[in-house]
């Protein structure tokens, strides 16, 4: 019994006693709940597990990180091989932010580029998004907490991340809570997993900057999107700027740290907006614009305006945040 | 001897007549009241007694027993004191039968003999002109009120001893003071608000259709000021619905007495710490009316609405669907009536700085869906419009305004109205097939709740009124959606 659920959860070519082992020692393991209960869990998730050194365990993170690479991987969908970029931020996040991630991840998806990132509300689910199936989450918790819960619940963005081919991995054993500094020390694994971190948005104490100094710790290069000078939410990309990282200014930046070309933009569905107000939007992305000041600017009635936004978003065409109104992805 | 006179008692909004039976002779001297009396009806005696006095008048050294007849229907206050002192006189012989052949008498004592108005003069006198009354005596104030209602013989009595010499014959009536005529209250203008287009058209549609609604926006951003603003926007109260008013808040008493009738929709602001009680009527014994009802026919601001208890947004849910509030004790249920607009103004997070440019939000996203989460389910399901605001730029408030009055607007609503009780009476379809179509796919890709629908469908019925179109077509659904909260604000990608 026991046995064949362990060979159930191990990865191909990881030895399910081995596995057994590891997962009685690790490190988080607390009083409660036994070995069998988490492979249960494991098993339950559709999670399958790998050792360090096994086949299935990406070789270069053992490689770049020797001391701080997790002992085993709880990985839920499939890890994808080839070059991969980290692109992380504050959860807290701005129009502007989301939009900038979501075009990078986009841009790193088309190029056959993975995106890695914490897999948090904000820039990172951004980033998950917009890169389809080429994404890895990596989890501050197991795979069993259901956290954070918009994200982990039936039919959230896990569940579509791992039907769209992408991962969720987890470097720790599956009822491991989020707490603070598990969901900090993950950001080494999401800096390990990665060829090139991108930091987005972020304020002066944000958890990205953690990332960023993992990432400078493992000689991964550090890029970071310029903002809005005024915003406190450009607090940390401004210094990781001022501390020598290279500014991300569009995603051929990005792509060229890890050795990658854009390919050409998305083909764009024809705009079902009015011309007015496409043309304001579009100068203004990746800014949002407040429905109120595009009436103003548009000069068209209010209703006739928020029938013409409903319809676009409707298309994808257009999103909705807190502080306005934006084109989904880059203009032409 | 016993004498009669007519009087009523207020259960909820329903005056109920009450015939005051009084009774004196031999006996231990002493007064008793009996007929379920409260403790205010029973201190009549001591008023009644004293009053007589002060005016001069004996006050039998015999036994009195008062009966407010009906015994079952429960009676509370100080309206009967009046009634009271008449009889004993009328029982006593200083006034004769015939002196209070169809007399009614509403009004509290003071000890020198002076009447004072109580509450619920208005459903009262009705009641009277109904029973064919011949008079009713009440005090000068309340005078105005009573003859709100055509027909019926008000007299105004200043104290104790001007009704006893009117009731004699001794001193020709007066005639009651009529209220001088209604003027339309200074309602400040809707050009006032500047830029928040978005919100005034949401306003615009809610004056139109009658819809509750919701607004979000940081401190400052004008939330108050837009529904200060939207009574002036409806029509008119026709004189039923303003006599219908005019009686909930003279039971309340809070109408003015003196005052006309007002035919302009009430506006009720209760403050956030308001109890239950008072939103929805309660209190000790019979219940009495609460903002909600006060509200009947206008509007209910209710600011800070995510501050308030969540049992007090609970017990909002019913009269919200049913237009009127049922309240039950052990002496009497009342029914009052409270088909009001609700107009709720909330931050947009804890912090209340969500998409303010002014000042940075500091709430965790998850805290944000949580505070959220207290509005989501059965009451934001009856929130028709739902309309994030925000700060308003600094330079949109320089200079003339160049937004569009109250009155534009007014006129708008109100041919918007006319057309959909036009609809109403003749039936028939209301949406294209396009339109339901389109709107189930919008509701589909933006995650909108399965309850939207309906709050939808009614929304861009409104806007298809104000537009002067027939039947509700794909881009009045398309409006309407956008008048729905998106689920997830922050981050949304």
């Amino acid at each position: 019994m026991s046995e064949a659920l362990w060979a159930s959860v191990a990865a191909p070519g990881t030895d399910p006693d081995r596995l057994r082992r590891a997962v009685r020692d690790a490190p988080d393991r607390g009083l409660a709940g036994s070995v069998d209960e988490d492979a249960a869990a494991w098993q339950e998730h559709g999670v399958c597990v790998t050792l360090r050194g096994d086949p299935a365990y990406p070789a270069d993170l053992a490689a770049k990180d020797p001391a701080g690479a997790p002992a085993f991987l709880a990985v839920r969908g499939q890890l994808p091989r080839g070059p991969a970029v980290a692109i992380v931020g504050a959860r807290r996040a701005s129009g502007y932010g989301v939009a900038v991630a979501a075009w990078l991840a986009d841009a790193a998806a088309r190029a056959g580029v993975t995106v890695i990132s914490g897999g948090a509300v904000g820039i990172d689910a951004a980033a998950h998004q917009a890169a389809g199936r080429h994404t890895v989450a990596v989890l501050g918790c197991g795979h069993a907490v259901g956290y954070p819960h918009p994200h982990a619940r039936r039919g959230g963005l896990f569940d579509q991340l791992a039907e769209a081919g992408g991962a969720v991995v987890s470097g720790y054993l599956p009822c491991t809570p989020p707490r603070p500094h598990v969901v900090r020390a993950r950001n080494r694994l999401v800096a390990g997993l990665a060829d090139a971190l991108v930091v987005v948005e972020g304020g002066a104490r944000s958890g990205s900057l953690v990332t960023a100094g993992h990432a400078a710790d493992l000689g991964v290069p550090v890029l970071a999107v310029p903002g809005d000078v005024r915003q406190p939410g450009s607090a940390a990309p401004h210094l990781l700027l001022a501390e020598g990282a290279a500014p991300c200014r569009e995603p051929a930046d990005l792509l060229a740290a890890v050795g990658a070309s854009s390919v050409g933009a998305a083909p764009s569905s024809p705009s079902a907006l009015p011309p007015p107000i496409r043309e304001h939007l579009a100068a203004s992305w990746p800014r949002p614009i407040r429905l109120d000041e595009l009436a103003r600017r548009s000069g068209m009635s209010t209703g006739q305006l928020l029938a013409a936004i409903t319809a676009a978003r409707v298309d994808r065409e257009v999103v909705e945040g807190h502080d306005g109104v934006r084109l989904r992805a880059a203009p032409g | 001897m016993v004498a009669f006179v007519r009087t009523a008692a207020v259960v909820g909004l329903e005056p109920w007549p009450v015939t005051l039976e009084c009774w004196v002779g031999p006996g231990l001297p002493g007064t008793r009241l009996v007929g379920l009396p409260d403790a205010a009806v029973k201190e009549a005696a001591d008023r009644a007694k004293a009053a007589v006095k002060s005016t001069g008048l004996s006050w039998p050294t015999q036994r009195i027993i008062g009966n407010l007849a009906p015994a079952e229907v429960p009676k509370a206050g100080a309206g009967f004191d009046l009634a009271f002192a008449l009889g004993v006189l009328g029982a006593s012989g200083a006034l004769e039968t015939e002196h209070l052949r169809d007399v009614w008498a509403l009004g509290e004592l003071g000890l020198d003999g002076s009447v004072r108005p109580v509450p619920g003069t208005l459903p009262i006198a009705s009641l009277a002109r109904s029973r064919n009354a011949r008079l009713l005596l009440v005090a000068d104030t309340a005078a105005v009120e009573a003859s709100l209602i055509e027909g019926l013989a008000v007299v105004p009595v200043a104290d104790l001893r001007e009704a006893v010499a009117v009731l004699r014959g001794d001193e020709p009536a007066r005639a009651a003071g009529r209220a001088p005529r209604a003027t339309r209250p200074n309602v400040p203008d809707l050009a006032d608000v500047r830029g928040q287009a978005v919100a005034r058209r949401a306003i615009e549609i809610a004056a139109a259709g009658d819809h509750h609604v919701l607004l979000a926006g940081p401190p400052g951003c004008g939330k108050s000021m837009l529904a200060r603003r939207l009574p002036g926007l409806l029509p008119e109260l026709p004189v039923e619905q303003a006599m219908e008013v005019a009686a909930i808040h003279s039971v309340a008493g809070v109408r003015d007495p003196a005052a006309p009738l007002d035919h302009s929709p009430p506006y009720r602001a209760p403050h956030h710490t308001v109890s239950i009680a008072g939103l929805v009527g309660g209190g000790s014994g019979i219940a009495r009316p609460g903002e909600i009802s006060l509200a009947h026919a206008g509007i209910l601001f209710l600011d800070e609405l995510l501050e308030m208890p969540r049992r007090t947004l609970d017990v909002l849910r019913e009269p919200l669907e049913t237009g009127e509030v049922r309240i039950t004790r052990a002496r009497a249920s009342v029914r009052f009536p409270a088909r009001c607009r609700l107009v709720a103004a909330t931050n947009p997070c804890p912090c209340g700085h969500l998409g303010d440019p002014r000042a940075d939000c500091r709430c965790r996203p998850d805290r944000i869906d949580r505070y959220r989460e207290r509005l989501s389910g059965p009451l934001l399901d009856r929130i028709d419009l739902q309309v994030t605001m925000h700060p308003v730029v600094a330079t949109d408030l320089l200079g003339e305004s160049s937004e569009e009055s109250t009155d534009i607007v007014r006129a708008r609503v109100v041919a918007a109205r006319t057309r959909r009780d036009a609809r109403r009476a003749s039936g028939g379809r209301v949406a294209t097939p396009a339109a339901l179509e389109r709107l189930a796919r919008a509701i589909d890709a933006l995650a909108l709740s399965s309850r939207s629908f309906d709050a939808c469908l009614r929304v861009a019925r409104t806007i298809a009124d104000l537009d002067g179109v027939g039947l509700v077509g794909p881009e009045h659904v398309d409006e309407a959606i956008a008048h729905r909260m998106p689920v997830n604000l922050v981050g949304a990608a």
